[in-house]
Formats: C-alpha cells, structure tokens, sequence
C-alpha cells in the first residue's frame, strides 16, 4: 500500500514537474511517455531489489539446519531487523519533535506572568500611607508579558509588558515596564544596556514584584528609590579582567524609580539634570556550601529641579512633601546603599535545603529648598537643607523542603524628608512552591509608626495578612538577576 | 558633598582601570570549563598535559541543580571550551552563567560551545512541553553518559572541539582518545558480562536518570519515584508505584544521592525491594572520582542487589 501510494505521488510530482507545461499536446504526450518509462524502469529496479533482499533473507535462514540451530542462526538477522526498527522509531520521534519546534523557530521566547495579591489590612489608606485601600483587598498586582531574543549576532532585546489596575477605578492599564537593548559581544568584558530597564542598584532593586523573597518590596527601597530601579537610560557593565568575581556598572537615566511619576522635564534639562548611579559587586565562596555576596552602591542626581516643571500646576508627590507650614522641594537626590547576601546551599540537595540572610542599609541625604507656603499663592524661600536620614531591611529565609520555606523580614526606615518620622514593620512569611512556575505566599506584617510619624503624616500602627499567588506560564528564564 | 561624590565614583573607577591591568597572561594550555564531572573526566583524558580542565559541578550535585555561583563567572570568561551535557540538561544554571561570563568564544554555535549531545539519538522525547508533564526536557532525557557506550560520542565531540582548538596536537589529543577509549571498551566488556545474569532486572529510581543505562545492559527501567519531572511524589504516586512494583515483581530501588531518603526507603520497605544507592556522576558518593570507578560503582552495587533476591 505504501509503495502505492508512493508511486502515486512521484508520479503527480513528475507530473507537474515535466510534461504538464511542455508548449504543446503533442510534447506534453511526449514527455508523459517518457515519464511513465522512467517510473517502470524504476519499479523494475525496485522489484528486482526486493527479491534480492528476500534471497538474502532466505540465505541468511538454511530451511535444513536443525531447529536450535536455526532459531540461533536466525538470531542475529532477526536482532538487526530489530535493531533498525528500534533505531527507525528513535529517528522517527526526534524528527517529529523537530518537526515540532519548527514553526516557533523564528519566534521569540514568550512568557506571562500573574500575581494576585489577596490582602486585609487593619487600618484605612491615609493611616497606613499605602495606595491600597484599607481592610479587604484583592489587587492583580500585575499580568506580565515577558518576550526576549536575540537581535543580531551582537546585541539580544527584551520586553516586560505589565497590565496594572488602578486601586481605585480598578480600570487596567498597559505599561512597558522594561524594553531593553543588551549588547553580547562588546570587547574587554564590556555590556551595554540600554533603553527602558531596571538599573543596578543594590540587591532587591531590580527584582520583579513576584520574584522577590517576600510578598512586598521592603520600605526603605519604596521610600528612597520608589519602588523598583526603573529608569529610562543606559548603563555599563563590567566584569573585571581578574580571577576573582567583581562586577562593576555604572549607568544615567532620565529617571530612577518605577512609581516615580512621568518627568517633565520643562523646556531644557542639563547633563546635571540626569540621575548617575554605580553598583560594585563581589561573591566569596566561603565554603563550597557557604557563599557571602556584598555590594555597594550609589546613586545621584545633582539638580533634581529639572526632574519637574516647577510651572506645572500640581507638583509631584513624591519630590515634594508639605511639613507644617514648610514645604520641601528636593533639589539634589543622593543614596549610598551597602547590601550583602550570606547563603548556606549544601550543593549536593540545595534544591532541598538552603538558607539565605539578605541585609541592606540606605542612606539618604537630598538637599531640599524649604519655602513658607502659609501664603500659598506667595511661597517664600527660607533656606536649603540636607537631610541624612537612614533605613534598612533584613530578611533570613529558610528553605526546608524543595516545595516549602519560611522566612522572617524585619523593615526600619526613617523618612527621606522628616527623618525624625520612622517606620518598623515584622513580617513573618511562608512560600509554598507547587512547582517552577506556581507559587503561593502567606505573609502577616505588622507595621509601627513613632510619634513623630503620627504627627506629621497621620500613619498608625496597624496589622495586615497577605496572601500572594504568582504563576508563569510559557518561557521563562533563570536570570542571573534572581540566582 | 557633590565633591565627595565625585570623589567616590573616580575612586571606583580608577581601581576598576587598575584592575584591567592585572590582567594574567594567557596560558598555554586550553582551558576548559565542564558543566558535570563526567566530562571533565573525559576532557582530561583526551586533552592530557595540554588542556587545564575545571567543573562546575563537584560531583553531588543534581545535574539540573549545580548553583549559579558567581565564582564560575571568571573560570567562564576565561574558557577556550565550555563542554555541556546538551539537551537542555543544565537549563537551570548555565544559560545565565554563559551571559554573565561575557566570553564569545563560549556562546551558543560558537567554536568554543561543545555540547557532547551531537550525534545522540535521544530518549523519553516528551510528546508535549507543556508545564503539565512537569519540568520536561523538550529534546528528550539528557542522561545518556550513564551508557558507556553513549558517553563514547561525548568523548569524541570534545576530541573534535579540542582538535578544532589546537590542531597542531592532534596527533596526542588522538592518541589520548585513542588510548582512553580502548580502556573504556574493555571496561564496557567487562560490564556487560557481569550484568549478563541479571538482565531483565526491573527497577526504579527517584529522577529519570536511567533510561540510556537500562536500554545498554538489557534491564528494565520500571518508573520513577517522582511523579513528574521535578515533581516530587505524592501519597497516592507512591501507592500506585508501590502496587505496580509488587504485580511486576519489580526488585531494585536506586534513590540517587542528591534526593531525599525518605521515600525511597518507604517504597523499598512497602515493595519488598532492595534499596541501593547509585551516583550519577564521578564523585556523587566516595570512591567514584572517574568516570570508570563510577560505573564499576554502578554495576557491581546494581549486580549485587538484585542477586540478593
């Protein structure tokens, strides 16, 4: 049936191949003869090919040999049929996953992740200075459409696109929330970075909301960054040329901090208006079970007054915060942060048992030109101020079983701009991974205030349960961000 | 303040320049970087004197699990050859390892990137991806250097890769292969006399590693402990399993070093069968530092279980 069916089809082939568009009737017959010559020469072959293999096979079988010698005679022709046909339906299968792949090949890896986060917290927005609502919550935190490929034989790109809803409107937004160009090949251990992306600062900074160790980025990173390490720019990596890790980055982008808002960037904005910032990173390997990872890092922007449009009718929030009767605007962003990661991985069941202890310290000091608003309509300038102020994070988490671990994240930061006004939160968590690519979270936090952050921003103690569950689905990397 | 700043990042910079200076001299040997202990064990043996041969891995590691250390990345930058299982086998580690490395020598389809699966015909193709199977090797099971006679096609790629390299040895990169591969051809004869009595043997282990060993010395790979790739057993799975051993009198447990004693040791207990454990590659458990001690590790410890029946 099969040589049938084979037969038909060269011959349809042929068929479209040779005669069909010969000039005339009378070559088209030509050729039609000619081609049903070639196909019985060919099956002729093909016969006298077959009743060879079949003597072969008789011959390989003597009809007058004993029965056990036979059946041991007719061993090794039998294990050879066997044999190819083993190997035929091994090629058989690699050709069909081949087959398989075959239309994605010019496609780019695609992923989506989601993560909802359920939440109860036990105070309203305004006491808790979240932009979440108070008690009950259910917030899809985000839906992210990941997509990377190479580019050329000299650069790959990558694009993070985010769904977000709006905590009041609930109405869903599209974001970019990064799309980058990375270079591959550039000489002296050189990578350039450049487009829309999470610049390299510190240790948790440029980690997505669902990759990190604890369901809420800790609040000094809120506080002084605001939020992750977004920024519009470009930035230089550096590995240095020695034997041991250290790696060197250094970048300026028009922004620094995802919740930032938009810049408006006024008519003109100077070199000094851009936001700098250095990341140095080095790794020992203390034990091969036990490995301390520090870094520092530093980040500035000499004239901040460029990052708005002091024109503009409403100001940003979060360049400007009313005190009393004063109100700041900050003129100059400084940070210096010192993070270190200290892990125990026993290599041989580290995908079972790990501990890993995180700690970052940040130190603010913005300039800031304090005006009199009393007259709102007249602001009078009183003076130009630093101010130093300190936060920091630490979290220890225990990886008991390679589905389940729990952890303990403790928070303290003191306010970019009162920093008499400090925050403490305690929140104890547990993660269980049903798989790579599901993953569950219960975290209670309990967030206190000091006086002093009562009185100048109304936030007070309060207790919250979260429970976080993030998913992926398609193609997903293990980048050397989240190792 | 602004001055101190500035101070700092010159600071940085400077000592960044000064390291750029510290530069070593490229050794004469060809450095190569191994993802597992078995190919490192071969890169050795074919590259001799003339090739500074490293591992990833020590040897307890999972093979899908060596840590991303960061200390891998100057070992990476500095590689002539990276040598790889292939398939898909080090997913989880060396794809970010390769970027940060900064090395084109050593990147996907460039001269220096030897992945030992060329020429395999792989098993356990996975009929879909898709995240329902489990952690899945799309291009199949990628623990082909558990058969000898497999593990001889990585030896070749990586004679080819080093011949490629450094063509003015070839002649002792030859004769290396050469005299490694008569070894192991011996030692595979050896093997295959010893199982011979246990053959159609039925057993199962914790992750899918023996498909290829099973299939070279004629016994039966029954099923794994885990439910899925990645996955790990659940109460039911182990019933199942348990149910499914005693009907096909199904003998052997091999629970590789790097997964939990616990299950293992209760399916062993409720079958009735005998308990072993095996390394997958050199060093997994002491006394297996080559890749021959391995396998004479793995046959004699697999021979002896089932003739305990």
């Amino acid at each position: 049936m099969k040589v049938m069916i084979t037969l038909i089809t060269v011959f349809m082939l042929s068929l479209f191949s040779t005669g069909v568009f010969a000039d005339s009737l009378e070559d088209r017959l030509k050729a039609l003869e000619e081609n049903q010559k070639r196909q019985e020469q060919t099956i002729d072959e093909q016969r006298k090919l077959i009743e060879e293999l079949k003597t072969q096979v008789k011959e390989g079988q003597p009809a007058a040999a004993p029965a056990g010698a036979a059946a041991e005679q007719a061993a090794p022709a039998g294990e050879m049929q066997q044999q190819v046909e083993e190997l035929k339906e091994k090629v058989d299968k690699v050709v069909e996953n081949q087959t398989r792949t075959q239309p994605g090949i010019f496609n780019p890896a695609i992923g989506v992740v989601g993560e909802t986060v359920f939440g109860y917290r036990s105070r309203k927005s305004s006491e808790t200075g979240s932009d979440r609502p108070g008690g009950y919550d259910v917030n899809q935190r985000s839906v992210e459409l990941n997509i990377a490929a190479s580019v050329d034989p000299f650069a790959k790109a990558y694009a993070v696109i985010n769904g977000a809803a709006d905590p009041v409107t609930g109405e869903v937004t599209l974001g970019v929330e990064e799309a980058a160009l990375q270079t591959t090949s550039l000489p002296w251990n050189l990578e350039l970075k450049a487009g829309r992306f999470f610049g390299e600062f510190g240790r948790l900074e440029y980690i997505h909301d669902h990759e990190l160790p604890m369901v809420n980025r800790p609040l000094a990173i809120d506080q002084y960054i605001g939020g992750e390490s977004r920024t519009d720019g470009a930035q230089l990596n550096w590995l240095l040329p020695v034997d041991h890790y250290i790696s060197l980055t250094t970048g300026l982008g028009t922004q620094f901090g995802g919740d930032n808002p938009p810049n408006s960037v006024g008519e003109f904005r100077n070199f000094s208006g851009l936001n700098f910032w250095s990341r140095l990173s080095t790794y020992f390997d203390l034990t091969p079970d036990i490995s301390l990872e520090p870094g520092v890092s530093g980040l500035w922007n000499p004239h901040t007054a460029a990052q708005w449009d002091p024109s503009a009718a409403a100001l940003p929030t979060t360049n400007t915060v009313s005190n009393t009767k004063n109100m700041f605007t900050e003129r100059e962003r400084r940070l210096l942060g010192a993070d270190l990661q200290l892990s125990y991985k026993p290599l041989r069941n580290n995908q079972f048992q790990s501990v890993t202890w995180g700690t970052e310290v940040l130190y603010s000091d913005n300039r800031y030109d304090v005006n009199d608003v009393t007259d709102p309509n007249n602001p009078v300038f009183l003076s130009s101020r630093s101010v130093g102020s300190l936060g920091l994070y630490s979290y220890l988490t225990y990886k008991f079983h390679r589905q389940w671990s729990a952890g303990f994240l403790f928070d303290y930061v003191e306010d970019a701009v009162d920093k008499k006004a400090k925050t403490y939160a305690y929140s104890p968590y547990i993660t269980w991974v049903t798989s790579h690519w599901n993953q569950i979270r219960l975290q209670y936090t309990y967030t206190d205030h000091n006086a002093e952050s009562t009185a100048a921003f109304g936030l007070r103690p309060d207790n919250a349960v979260y429970i976080q569950w993030a998913w992926i689905i398609g193609a997903h990397s293990h980048g050397w961000q989240q190792r | 303040m602004n001055a101190k700043f500035l101070r700092l990042l010159t600071t940085i910079l400077f000592a960044g320049i000064l390291f750029m200076g510290a530069t070593p001299a490229h050794a004469a040997k060809i450095r190569v970087v191994t993802t597992l202990t078995d190919l490192a064990d071969f890169a050795r043996a074919v590259g001799g004197d003339l090739a500074d041969v490293r591992s990833m891995a020590t040897g307890v590691e999972d093979t899908h699990g060596v840590p991303m250390k960061p200390s891998f990345v100057p070992m990476l930058n500095r590689a002539d050859l990276l040598v790889l299982i292939g398939f898909d086998c080090e997913h989880a580690f060396l794809p970010a390892l390769l970027e940060a490395s900064k090395n084109p020598r050593i990147q996907v389809n460039h001269l220096g990137y030897v992945d030992c699966s060329k020429g395999i015909i792989p098993v356990d193709i996975p009929k879909s991806t898709d995240h329902s199977e489990g952690d899945v090797h799309p291009w199949g099971n990628p623990h082909y250097t558990l058969d000898p006679v497999l593990a001889q096609v990585a030896i070749n790629n990586i004679y080819k890769a080093m011949v490629a390299t450094a063509p003015e040895h070839k002649a002792e990169f030859t004769h290396n292969r050469d005299a490694y591969l008569a070894k192991l051809n011996a030692k595979i004869a050896e093997w295959e006399k010893e199982v011979r009595p246990i053959k159609g043997t039925k057993f199962v282990s914790y992750h899918e590693h023996w498909a290829y060993f099973a299939e070279r010395f004629g016994l039966k790979y029954y099923g794994t402990i885990e439910v899925k790739p990645g996955v790990d057993p659940t109460p039911r799975h182990i019933q199942n399993l348990v149910t499914g051993m005693k009907d096909d009198r199904v003998t052997v447990v091999v629970r590789e070093p790097q997964f939990p004693e616990k299950a293992p040791k209760q399916i062993a207990e409720m079958s009735g069968a005998t308990l072993i454990i095996l390394p997958i590659m050199p060093g997994g458990v002491p006394n297996t530092e080559t890749y021959i001690k391995m396998m004479d590790y793995i046959i004699h410890t697999m021979v002896a279980a089932a003739q305990t029946r």
